[in-house]
């Protein structure tokens, strides 16, 4: 706690007033010690509080529902897009869209390939005969 | 970001682009910073267009608001405190009527004094103080910031700071005795 006496509480009091919320921090505890326990400091007090009383009667104008308005239209904000470049990013869905239609069905066809590229093609004179003698040693063996 | 700093997350929000926290700057800084305008040039039109400046230049700055040593409400301060100090340069440039700041001669009523004359009356009596004087109880008791943050934006002394409001305070005293006379 910071040494107080009546000088240092009188040029307290008279800049500060006498709400000890005012008063510097580092000072606070001494100057309320001093106003508990000096007879002095009452005086000192009343005078102080009377002129804080002046003091916060009075009352400043609030601001304009016109300056409040002006004030928040010109925050600023997160970018929204404008006409063009929403036609340029949909025109840049659609495109990604038709990609992503085409990465598909070359997918569906990668996929049902296998089946199909086991079928062997022929002309109709390249037909091989066809051969039945595995058959004919099946029925034998039975 | 200063740790302590209660404006510190609300300004990040800011320099997003959040508009919900651009709503919440003005409803806690507006009236603040129009109050501080408003005592300091004793003009309400003056105040808010002070007041809408330093707003500007809050949505200009917010996005690179990188915090060092002060708060953000410091910064607010100083920022609106030397816009009104020009204004009072320019005003006494141009030699504004020696009535400017005179407190009103017409006495006070006195038992029915209602709260509105009396603030009248005090802020009649504050536009009266020497201009330092004015600062140093405007930015103590009314915008309460600590001893140190005010004498720093005036740059003066902690000393220099209490002796301004010593004799601002016996000053505006006497000013208010001598209408109620």
């Amino acid at each position: 706690m910071s040494e107080m006496d009546l000088n240092r509480f009188e040029t307290l009091v008279a800049a500060y007033g006498a709400t000890p919320s005012r008063w510097p921090e580092e000072e606070r505890d001494a100057a309320e010690a001093f106003a508990r326990t000096d007879p002095r400091a009452r005086a000192l007090l009343a005078e102080a509080d009377s002129i804080d009383a002046l003091l916060f009667a009075h009352k400043a104008a609030e601001p304009s529902r016109a300056l409040h308005a002006m004030v928040v239209e010109a925050a600023p904000r997160k970018r929204r897009l404008t006409g063009r470049a929403r036609l340029w990013w949909s025109g840049l869905g659609i495109a990604l869209a038709g990609a992503s239609g085409i990465l598909a069905g070359s997918a569906a066809t990668a996929a049902l390939e296998p089946i199909s590229a086991n079928v062997q093609m022929y002309t109709h004179d390249e037909v091989p005969a066809l051969d039945y003698s595995a058959d004919e040693n099946a029925e034998s063996v039975q | 970001m200063i740790p302590d700093d209660p404006d510190g997350e609300l300004v990040r929000r800011v320099g997003e682009g959040d508009v919900h926290a651009a709503e919440a700057l003005v409803a806690r800084k507006l009236p603040r910073m129009t109050a501080l305008a408003h005592r300091l040039l004793g003009d309400r039109t003056e105040a808010e267009d002070v007041a809408q400046e330093v707003f500007l230049r809050v949505w200009k700055s917010a996005a690179a608001w990188k915090p060092g040593a002060a708060k953000f409400d410091t910064w607010m301060h100083r920022v609106a405190f030397n816009l009104c100090t020009d204004r009072l340069r320019k005003r006494r440039e141009v030699a504004l009527p020696e009535t400017w700041d005179a407190p009103d001669p017409a006495p006070l009523a006195d038992a029915e004094i209602t709260a509105e004359q009396q603030s009248d009356a005090v802020g009649r009596a504050l536009a009266s103080l020497a201009p330092r004087q004015r600062e140093a109880i405007v930015l103590t008791y009314y915008q309460e910031l600590p001893n140190r943050e005010a004498a720093a934006l005036m740059g003066i002394g902690v000393d220099a700071l209490e002796s301004l409001l010593a004799r601002g305070r016996r000053a505006l005293k006497a000013r208010l005795e001598e209408t109620d006379e």
